[in-house]
């Protein structure tokens, strides 16, 4: 076993130990053992550095494959390292675009804006008017940043993953362990990193964002200089305004905190419910709040998708949480993936009933998430797999909740969604196919009432 | 006789027609007299509060038709969504030449000349 190995052991089996005793070696809860291993797990993620932390943050999405307890925490895990010396950075810029920094921007700090486990971020200005693909152009002098791979970034991870690979080959024998798919989620892993580690992947999905709500005044994507980014190098619009992780009440006393709170929720359904593209890899640290009252917007490294068929399902399922229907909720959760085995079903409506009467239309503000944390554990206890798209979506719709309540700390996020869900619900009525089901019972049963 | 029956039909027809407006307009009041929170009280409520949003809605969409705003499908409105889709496809390409030609000059600066 080589060193890197020995010590990916070493942390590992001090976690597990530290969770042992952390669940009272196995006395409490099977809730408190959870979060006990949960807990354990995202500071063995810290600790082994930045492949880890990755592991853990895709890890953070999926609650199909991991418990409501450890996807809560991992999403804590922060994406920040030290920096590479800039003249490695330097180099690669060298390389991708052929010239010195100074050459290419009018301006360029040496000082990282930024730095986290794949890429880091310089301050610079641009040197010529460039047209950018969505939003008209950026003129000389516009303060841009500039996102650079770090150099041996893909290096690291990758070693990292093949021992992961190696370990998940050994555990996936382990009967207990053979539902998370370790090897599969690792595949994914892989393909989501070099995803991430080409930068243009992130340009385009930038472009398309802010192609999507050119009507929305209130939304902001920074413009993606394409001329100056390459595979390695992310050029776009520096955009000033405070992160959502670090606004302050005087910040938030300034702009329109609640307007935008549920703005940002309105975003979110828009995203899942109209276009079929979502931020899934929603957190503060990703949005920023401008001086004039705007959300931006960034690192679109995670993007979850709906079908068009799909869409009013989840329209539904949405307007009935909001609502409080538990009996709407199931029916077209089935429509999404979600089986429930017919000998539990009653068993379940009950459970999602207490569920949402407890977070969700109990006396004071709804709690979205701990709504979401008694559901996922609840499918979990009765042994139900969660589908993927599902999973993606609740924990997208918790994070939104999270944003807006950063913003607004007393926003009540499903009663500020009621107008929309009622709307979505009114259109649902209205849809020509389901008139032309129902219209002729409607009409007969009319009739017949006449004829009595 | 069949004339009487068609007559018939018709009436009952416009009997439906006139007891549902009528009932219609009775909801659309009962929600506009709502105070907030008061669509959640029940199913009567909420058809109540959705009758009244709706008479809402369609008193905004008789202002547009009349003030020309609203054009049928396939008119200029709809050719304007599909020439923007184009034009930002379009411009992606670019976006994506323009990156491509970058890398080349980074690889072959001689051949720029």
């Amino acid at each position: 076993m080589s060193a890197r190995g020995r010590r990916i052991a070493a942390v590992a089996l001090k976690r597990a130990a530290l969770g042992v005793v952390g669940a009272r070696f196995g006395l409490t809860s099977p809730a408190r053992r959870r979060a006990s291993f949960a807990r354990q797990a995202r500071l063995a993620c810290e600790e082994l550095g930045p492949g880890f932390i990755k592991l853990g943050q895709l890890a953070s999405v999926r609650p199909d494959i991991f418990s409501a307890e450890t996807v809560f925490e991992l999403e804590k895990l922060q994406d920040s390292v030290p920096p590479v010396p800039v003249e490695a950075v330097r180099r690669v810029i060298r390389a991708d675009l052929g010239r010195e920094p100074e050459e290419i921007f009018a301006s360029f700090e040496d000082e990282p804006l930024a730095s986290a486990s794949i890429a880091q971020v310089h301050r610079a200005t641009l040197a010529d008017e460039y047209a950018a693909v969505c939003g008209g152009s950026l003129s000389p002098g516009t303060r841009i940043v500039v996102k650079v791979v770090r150099p041996g970034a893909a290096r690291t991870i990758e070693a990292d993953l093949q021992i992961a690979r190696r370990w998940a080959r050994r555990f996936s024998r382990m009967r207990s362990l053979e539902r998370f798919n370790l090897e599969g989620f690792l595949d994914e892993f892989d393909e989501s990193l070099h995803s991430e580690l080409d930068m243009r992947n992130e340009g385009r999905v930038a472009d398309r964002f802010r192609f999507d709500f050119r009507d929305d005044p209130l939304v902001l994507v920074p413009r993606v200089v394409w001329s100056q980014t390459t595979r390695r190098v992310l050029t776009m619009e520096y955009i000033e305004g405070w992160r959502l992780t670090d606004i302050t009440e005087a910040e938030r006393s300034g702009v329109d905190a609640y307007g935008l709170a549920v703005h940002g929720a309105n975003v979110f359904m828009r995203q899942v419910l109209v276009f079929g593209r979502f931020h899934a890899d929603l957190h503060p640290a990703n949005v920023f709040v401008t001086p004039d009252s705007r959300i931006c917007y960034l690192d679109f490294g995670i993007i979850g998708r709906t079908q068009p068929r799909q869409r009013v399902a989840i329209a539904q399922v949405l307007a009935a949480t909001v609502y409080g229907d538990a009996d709407r909720a199931i029916r077209y959760s089935a429509e999404l993936g979600l089986q429930i085995p017919k000998d539990k079903e009653i068993a379940v409506r009950d459970h999602v009933a207490d569920l949402m009467s407890r977070t969700l239309s109990g006396p004071g503000r709804a709690d979205v998430r701990g709504f979401a944390i008694g559901f996922l554990s609840m499918l979990s206890t009765y042994r139900i797999h969660v589908p993927r798209g599902y999973g993606l979506l609740i924990k997208a719709l918790v994070t939104v909740e999270g944003c807006a309540q950063r913003l607004y700390p007393d926003i009540d996020i499903a009663g500020a969604a009621k107008p929309f869900a009622t709307r979505l619900i009114a259109r649902e009525m209205m849809r020509p196919a389901r008139l032309q089901v129902k219209l002729p019972d409607a009409l007969r049963a009319a009739m017949r009432e006449l004829a009595e | 006789m069949a004339s009487d029956e068609f007559m018939r039909l018709l009436a009952a027809w416009a009997l439906v027609h006139e007891t549902a407006d009528e009932g219609w307009k009775a909801a659309v009041e009962r929600g506009k007299k709502q105070e907030s929170g008061e669509m959640e009280e029940g199913a009567e409520a909420f058809v109540d509060g959705l009758s009244a949003m709706i008479a809402e809605e369609k008193e905004r969409l008789k202002a547009e038709l009349a003030s020309g705003a609203v054009e049928p499908p396939g008119s200029r409105a709809d050719l304007s969504v599909k020439l923007d889709e184009l034009r930002f496809e379009v411009s992606e390409l670019r976006g994506r030449l323009e990156s491509m030609q970058a890398s080349l000059d980074a690889l072959a600066p001689d051949d720029e000349e």
